[in-house]
């Protein structure tokens, strides 16, 4: 038996060598860039919550208090972990782990910029939501494991609201999929150089926001981690930096949340005069201004309405939405 | 509301779960301890547990002399302090005939006014923080800093007031308290625009709180809830109406009533009766009478031997006095009737049926104060 | 000044409680010192039939409250007018220092609480009350706060220095 009747050993070897120097030195990149982004996002919603409230924000650390994620990240990296005695010890253990992993993963697929993207995969949108989804099972361990009862009721509503805001978050990205017959990121990028998609699918893009907001928990569908009824949802028990990977976690899917809008709807790269990396940056962080707005403005959805809003409302539209763009594009 | 099914509320099986609403908790007003039995997310029975801040007012007003429990009356609830001193000197004033000038009365009433806006402000938007909208809470407190400061300019405190003494009040008022209130009322005024736009128009807020918590008429009038909250119901009742003291009938001011209520209905008449407030405080203000601002008193009162009970509105509903005297300077005994101790019994029978979101809305809305509850 | 309604809405009731009640002391009280308009003054078996009385003309019960005499207790009950002409009515019952008086919870639900706090303050039981345990002072307490023989008071020690 010769080693070249392996099978898949031409793509091993066509891995090996120039790929896989440029796959390692991507998630590098990548490793560095999460962490410093969440801290640089934490920053900005609390400056940009504290304008809203009409006061400034963190002022004391650094010009403008900007290495205060800096010091919170100290801090909690110094505070005990702690488990609670009657806690499923390894499921608690795991479940920040579970968390953040996956959201680092999505990071492989997003193209920055005409040659930034760490891999391209012919299931770049399928892989982002797949890895995204395994933030319902961290929740719902978490929630389980800390013996908490206010805990355990943060992650059963999480597990109802995500499951529910997928189905109208993917109906909306499958038209825009079936416009571009592609599921690869950069070729949907490269099929927005002249019109921008949201003019397309204005709608889309509606729905996809609002389903995003509720699958990243944030307001006005914070109800998992609602801080004035269940103290803190499904990570009331986790502590130091346990704690800190969950705060990550969230910030980071914000950020992918926002690129893949950015991707989808907003053109990614394309932008005149300026490199293409500058463009994407700017965009993702004008989507992930307008989610912090969107947090200190409303109250937040009693549960019943968020789902009665979700099953009743936004999947009909979606599907609408899906069938017209099918037809339209069969017609014309 | 549900129709659930009759569980015996007292069983806990597979199906109902007891879970502690506090006493520590981001938002039960102070140290409410709310024991809920849930079935899923629906409430089966709320039984609230209080007596976590009781530190014996009653029993130390058996131990001073009638001056000394004055600073008091103030902590029972620190929201609405000032009310609640004017309240305590004119039951003792009721019960020795004590007249009190009227620039004093009127200078109570601006104080006592501007006391129940401040109250109201913080009531309001700690319950709409609790619904989840955070930015409301901090522009209410922007606005009751104002009010602080007013009123820290001519009485000293800023929480705990002790302003008012037998006969009339401490302090008199100078032009620049007129101006700074005048100035205070048209500010409050223009907010209320950008409060109707970013809370009472906001879709959600609307779906969170219309047809929730409603507390009927009869079980309103069986329970003796006072306040919005009985306003909120429909009863027109409120003792500066119906019961005037000091010179509340000089002044043309309505009562908010609402027919609903449900937790909406509650936050309108809130809402609708600090534009009262300020109605009231600005025609005291262009009516302010000059005058002495206390009677001769002396030292140390020695009233009659008897009782006395005496009723006022503060901003949480029907406060009374009812106090006894055997004739020396000791009181015998003084209860504080306090509105927050029934609008929170009503609860029990409210809460049954709704969920734990609708129980948070519920309570925010009712506006209990808990030391006020404890004494 | 008294207006037409309450006089007549005080006619009312006097002649309904002197009819209802022949062992009590029914008389006109005098507003401006006592804020009641009508005092009755009798033993607990009256009790009840006040508080159906009141609850069929509408009054709301606005507070319970017990004062502890030396040989006595003396529980008032407070009872006020939401919609027509404003009345108060103060109802006060003598009981001894072992009785256990009824309690009107089955009347007015929102009882129930203030006879708590009575029971808890005084160590009044009442009888027929749906849940009487101890509302503010820990549960395992033993002894009742506001009885004059209870720590530092006129009854039991002479309290001059607080006279500064």
């Amino acid at each position: 038996m010769n080693i070249n009747q392996l099978p898949f050993i031409n793509e091993i070897y066509g891995f090996l060598g120039r790929d896989l120097v440029a796959a390692v030195i991507g998630i590098l990149i990548i490793l560095v860039f999460v962490p410093l982004n969440s801290a640089f996002l934490v920053w900005v919603e609390r400056k940009v919550a504290g304008h809203i409230q009409l006061r400034p924000g963190p002022m004391e650390v650094g010009p403008h208090g900007i290495l205060q994620t800096l010091v919170d990240a100290v801090k909690l990296m110094s505070k005990e972990m702690i488990t609670p005695k009657l806690a499923d010890k390894f499921l608690f253990w795991l479940a920040p782990i579970i968390i953040i992993i996956p959201a680092i993963v999505c990071f492989v697929v997003i193209p920055f910029s005409p040659i930034m993207q760490v891999r391209e995969m012919n299931v770049g949108i399928l892989l982002i939501f797949s890895f995204s989804s395994l933030t319902v099972l961290s929740i719902l361990m978490g929630g389980w494991a800390s013996n908490n009862k206010y805990a355990l009721i943060g992650a059963v509503r999480a597990v109802a609201q995500n499951v529910a805001y997928e189905i109208p978050l993917l109906l909306s990205t499958m038209s825009i999929i079936i416009m571009t017959n592609s599921f690869k990121m950069s070729e949907i990028t490269a099929a927005q150089s002249t019109v921008w998609f949201i003019v397309y699918q204005p709608v889309a893009a509606i729905i996809f926001f609002i389903s995003t907001t509720a699958e990243t928990n944030r307001a006005p569908f914070d109800l998992v981690e609602a801080e004035s009824e269940l103290v803190s949802g499904f990570h009331t028990e986790y502590t130091g930096m346990r704690f800190a990977l969950f705060f990550l976690a969230e910030y980071t899917n914000m950020f992918i949340a926002a690129s893949m809008g950015a991707v989808l709807f907003f053109g990614g790269w394309h932008g005149p005069f300026f490199p293409g990396l500058i463009w994407f940056v700017i965009k993702v962080y004008v989507l992930i201004f307008v989610i912090i707005w969107v947090r200190w403005t409303f109250p937040r959805l009693r549960f019943d309405q968020l789902m009665n809003f979700a099953w009743k409302f936004m999947i009909p539209v979606a599907m609408l939405n899906l069938m017209i763009t099918a037809v339209l594009l069969k017609v014309l | 509301m549900l129709n659930i099914k009759t569980i015996d509320d007292t069983s806990i099986n597979e199906r109902v779960y007891q879970l502690n609403l506090g006493p520590q908790h981001p938002s039960t007003h102070g140290v409410l301890h709310l024991l809920l039995k849930l079935d899923g997310e629906v409430v089966i029975s709320a039984d609230p547990i209080v007596g976590y801040s009781h530190r014996g007012h009653e029993k130390m007003a058996e131990n001073r002399i009638w001056e000394q429990f004055l600073p008091n009356t103030s902590r029972i609830d620190y929201l609405s302090g000032l009310i609640y001193n004017q309240g305590y000197c004119m039951a003792v004033e009721k019960m020795c005939g004590i007249e009190v000038p009227e620039r004093a009365e009127y200078i109570r009433v601006i104080t006592s006014e501007l006391n129940r806006i401040s109250s109201h402000l913080l009531g309001i938007m700690a319950f709409v923080m609790d619904i989840g909208a955070f930015t409301p809470f901090l522009y209410g407190w922007d606005d009751r800093e104002h009010v602080l400061d007013i009123l820290e300019r001519v009485t000293g405190s800023r929480l705990t007031y002790c302003y008012n003494r037998f006969g009339g009040v401490r302090n008199d008022i100078d032009q620049e308290f007129c101006d700074g209130t005048r100035r205070f009322i048209d500010r409050l005024r223009g907010r209320f625009k950008d409060y109707h736009n970013l809370i009472t128009e906001n879709i959600i807020f609307i779906k969170r709180t219309r047809g929730v918590g409603i507390i009927p008429e009869e079980t309103a009038l069986e329970f003796g809830v006072t306040g919005p909250s009985l306003r909120g119901s429909g009863v027109a009742y409120d003792v500066r109406k119906n019961e005037p003291y000091s010179v509340y009938p000089g002044f043309k001011f309505e009562i908010p009533v609402r027919k609903e209520g449900d937790v909406m209905a509650r936050y309108q008449v809130r809402m609708a009766e600090m534009e009262q407030s300020m109605k009231i405080i600005e025609q005291a203000l262009d009516g302010l009478p000059q005058g002495p601002i206390r009677a001769r008193v002396p030292r140390f009162i020695d009233p009659p031997a008897g009782d006395c009970y005496f009723a006022f509105e503060s901003a949480r509903g029907a406060v009374g006095y009812y106090i006894v005297s055997d004739g020396t300077r000791i009181p015998y005994r003084i209860k504080v009737r306090t509105p927050s101790f029934s609008n929170l019994f009503v609860l029990t029978r409210i809460l049954p049926g709704n969920f734990i979101a609708d129980t948070i809305a519920t309570l925010g809305s009712i506006d209990v104060v808990v030391p006020e509850i404890d004494r | 000044m008294p207006t037409e309604g309450q006089k007549k809405l005080l006619e009312e009731l006097k002649n309904s409680f002197t009819r209802a009640l022949p062992e009590g002391r029914i008389t006109s009280g005098d507003y401006a010192r006592t804020g009641c308009h009508l005092e009755v003054r009798m033993s607990d078996a009256g009790m009840r039939r006040i508080a159906r009385e009141m609850k069929e003309r509408r009054f709301h019960l606005e507070t319970i409250t017990a004062v502890d005499f030396p040989d006595s207790f003396e529980l008032v009950y407070l009872y006020s007018t939401y919609y027509q002409d404003f009345c108060r009515v103060i109802a006060r019952i003598l009981i001894s220092k072992e009785a256990s008086p009824v309690s009107v919870s089955s009347i007015y639900p929102g009882a129930c609480w203030l006879e708590r706090e009575i029971y808890d303050f005084f160590g009044i039981r009442f009888t027929e009350h749906p849940d009487l345990r101890r509302i503010l002072n820990p549960d395992n307490a033993d002894y009742f706060p506001l009885l004059k023989t209870f720590g530092k008071t006129k009854l039991t020690e002479e309290i001059d220095d607080i006279l500064c």
